[in-house]
């Protein structure tokens, strides 16, 4: 009688195990912009997200310190690509069990948002949030320095357009002159071409003999097109996101701007131009660091479908992001208990800072001491409607 | 004077001239809609950019040829316009203006978020016409596709005036403009004119928007606040209430706007744009074409 309660009892236990794992959990937020005229970035990278942590889940979900198995839960926050929005969206975060928050989408969001972060890491005299953010979209460089509970997944972009327009360089060696279009009143853009695209350029020979601003509300760009008409440069690279890129480009071709090679923003690397204007965007050659090159890529491209987003190198560090949070917690020996919270969140903090680099959809994906990363890339150029791979520096 | 300045100059001028009939569209749509109820509806600009994605609706979904996508646009602001007016202003206090005012406010920010919600925020291409054709006049070319929106823009001007000049409609949306109690004692049906003003005005206002998005050739959500700020910016300049003030306020601010634009670059246009309506603002309120007439 006592062995057949015993056995009963262990028989019980051992159902009962899978079904307490199950019911921990560890959750991760997700925050940026998903509405709006940019939400589209953040409705990628919550759909990225979830396939991701659907993925993990399926696969058992993560291992806590105790050896027990708990599933990943994500919620995605919006913050419209609004700075104070964003401020205030991440203090609610940290007052959820949330262990680590994956954003913002806006860069211009980013910056103020880092700047709540505690600085330097145990500096006692730094009352700034203590909360670690893995960033997948903002993109501008050498935010993460701001704070040393900020990581980024972005793209290096000086390396990346560094490495375009040598190759531009060698394969067009014609190619003398450069004109650049820009959006003014847009973080990422600004920054990518006065700091980025034209210092790329110029270090690879090329003359700079325009540019044209424009804002990202502008419906009109005769004016614009008109001073890179009479300049006949060589090379024309457009600094600006999907709408005003596709404004520009019919204007160009109305105006019979036609150079030589045609560069553009990572971000327009995306659906959103060639849904706009795939016969203007033809030929554009942009640096991209996610395209579904191989089987990882394209599965991955084909669950966050299923979750109603597009996989593009932005919500690629989504995934990304998910799958390295997947190591560190189980790397960092995550407890995942309300006492442990804030004691996980430091532990995030410090596997991620201890990362030196960590796998990607394209390769590995170089960890920087400053919390940034190098990601392998290729360039991608708009043919027939589609995104197809013109050339692989890492090959 | 450099020469090319001197093209520059004329091309901008040429450019904003033709780009103002928009904003003239979209500035009637405002100064009719004050003109008959002395009350703005700020959901305008957005209700024609929903107008007008209704259109872009037709042309993905059938494929349908521009002049039908234009027209779709047209109506379907028309439509959006009486809702507006049915959700702000119908049951609103009329002697509280501030609630209408609100409610449209409310309504503005609605109807862009619906828009961007079923778009996702995308850029689509919206059908153009006459988009390569170009009319060079030595160094100055003409847009073959400003012109037509050039085009569509005064015959839906013409359109309006002949209805509030020349039919029973327009003299009693007339009548209510001046004296709404007096209109409604001769019989007229001041809620029907109302109404009528809000669906005429509507249907300019997805005509500015269809042919914003034809000159563009892409459509996106972002438009919405530039044709709102911008229609507010030539009733202001023209006087509210005043067809005339509005076309010619439109022409103005399209012109002027090109022309900062090439003197001062994009960073600079909007302040001067804004300084010129501060200078309306302080030195004549009522605009260009503004009235004192007053009513009870």
């Amino acid at each position: 009688m006592k062995f057949s309660t015993l056995m009963t009892a262990s028989l019980l236990a051992l159902a009962a195990g899978p079904a307490v794992a199950q019911d921990k959990t560890i959750n991760i937020a997700g925050f940026g912009a998903s509405s709006g005229v940019v939400g589209i970035f953040g409705q990628n990278s919550g759909a990225a997200m979830a396939a991701a942590v659907e993925k993990i889940n399926a696969e058992g979900g993560v291992t806590l310190a105790d050896g027990s198995q708990a599933s990943l839960v994500t919620t995605y926050y919006d913050d419209r690509c609004n700075a104070e929005e964003g401020i205030s969206v991440l203090r609610r975060i940290a007052s959820t069990d949330a262990l680590v928050a994956v954003g913002p989408t806006c860069s211009n969001v980013a910056e103020p948002l880092f700047g709540i972060l505690q600085a330097k890491v145990d500096d006692a005299g730094d009352t700034g949030l203590q909360f670690p953010v893995f960033t997948d979209v903002a993109i501008k460089g050498g935010l993460a320095g701001i704070s040393e509970w900020v990581f980024r997944n972005t793209p290096s972009e000086s390396t990346m357009y560094d490495s375009l327009f040598a190759w531009i360089r060698e394969t067009h060696p014609d190619a003398k002159t450069i004109y650049g279009g820009v959006e003014e009143d847009f973080a990422h853009s600004r920054f990518t071409w006065y700091e980025v695209m034209r210092k790329a350029a110029e270090n690879h020979g090329f003359e700079v003999v325009g540019e044209a601003q424009w804002l990202l509300n502008d419906t009109n760009f005769s004016n614009q097109a008109r001073g890179m008409r009479r300049a006949e440069p060589d090379v024309v690279a457009i600094s600006a996101h999907p709408f005003t890129t596709c404004g520009m480009l019919r204007e160009m071709a109305r105006q019979r701007v036609e150079p030589k090679v045609l560069v553009g923003l990572t971000s327009s690397s995306s659906l959103e131009t060639l849904t706009g204007c795939a016969n203007e965007a033809e030929g554009i050659i942009i640096p991209t660091s996610f395209a579904p090159v191989n089987e990882g890529a394209q599965s991955a491209a084909a669950a966050v479908v299923a979750n109603g987003g597009q996989l593009d190198l932005h919500s690629a560090a989504a995934w990304e992001n998910i799958m390295i949070l997947k190591d560190v917690i189980e790397a960092a020996g995550i407890e995942g208990t309300d006492a442990s919270r804030e004691e996980d969140r430091r532990k995030i903090r410090d596997g991620l800072a201890a990362l030196t680099e960590a796998p990607g959809l394209l390769g590995m994906n170089k960890r920087m001491p400053d919390g940034e990363a190098v990601k392998p890339y290729v360039f991608v150029d708009a043919e027939n409607g589609k995104w197809e791979v013109l050339h692989n520096p890492g090959s | 004077m450099d020469y090319f300045f001197f093209i520059d100059l004329i091309q901008s001028t040429v450019d904003g001239l033709l780009f103002g009939t928009t904003y003239a569209l979209i500035g009637i749509g405002f100064t009719l809609i004050f003109g008959v109820m002395r009350k703005l509806n700020l959901a305008y600009g957005a209700a024609a950019l929903a107008g007008t994605y209704i259109g872009l609706v037709v042309f993905l979904m059938f494929d349908a040829h521009p002049a039908l996508v234009f027209l779709a646009s047209a109506l379907g602001s028309g439509l959006i316009g009486l809702v507006v007016y049915l959700c702000c202003f119908r049951f609103t206090p009329s002697n509280y203006p501030m609630a209408s005012l609100l409610a449209s406010v409310g309504m503005l920010l609605f109807i862009d978020e619906v828009v961007i919600h079923a778009s996702h925020g995308l850029p689509y291409p919206y059908p153009s016409v006459f988009r390569d054709a170009i009319i060079e006049l030595g160094d100055v070319w003409v847009r073959g596709d400003l012109l037509f929106v050039f085009f569509m823009c005064v015959v839906a001007m013409a359109a309006l005036f002949w209805l509030l000049y020349r039919t029973p409609l327009g003299l009693a949306t007339r009548a209510v403009s001046q004296q709404p109690r007096a209109a409604q004692l001769c019989g007229i049906d001041v809620t029907r004119v109302n109404m009528m003003t809000f669906g005429i005005a509507g249907v300019l206002g997805g005509i500015a928007g269809a042919m914003t998005a034809a000159a563009v050739g892409v459509l996106s959500p972002v438009i919405a606040m530039g044709l709102t700020v911008k229609g507010l910016i030539v009733v202001v300049i023209g006087g509210l209430g005043s067809i005339p003030g509005a076309i010619i306020g439109g022409l103005l601010v399209g012109a002027a706007e090109n022309i900062f634009l090439l003197l001062r670059g994009v960073t600079e246009r909007d302040i001067y744009v804004m300084l010129l309506l501060f200078i309306f603002l302080t030195l004549r309120p009522g605009g260009l074409f503004g009235s004192a007439q007053t009513r009870d």
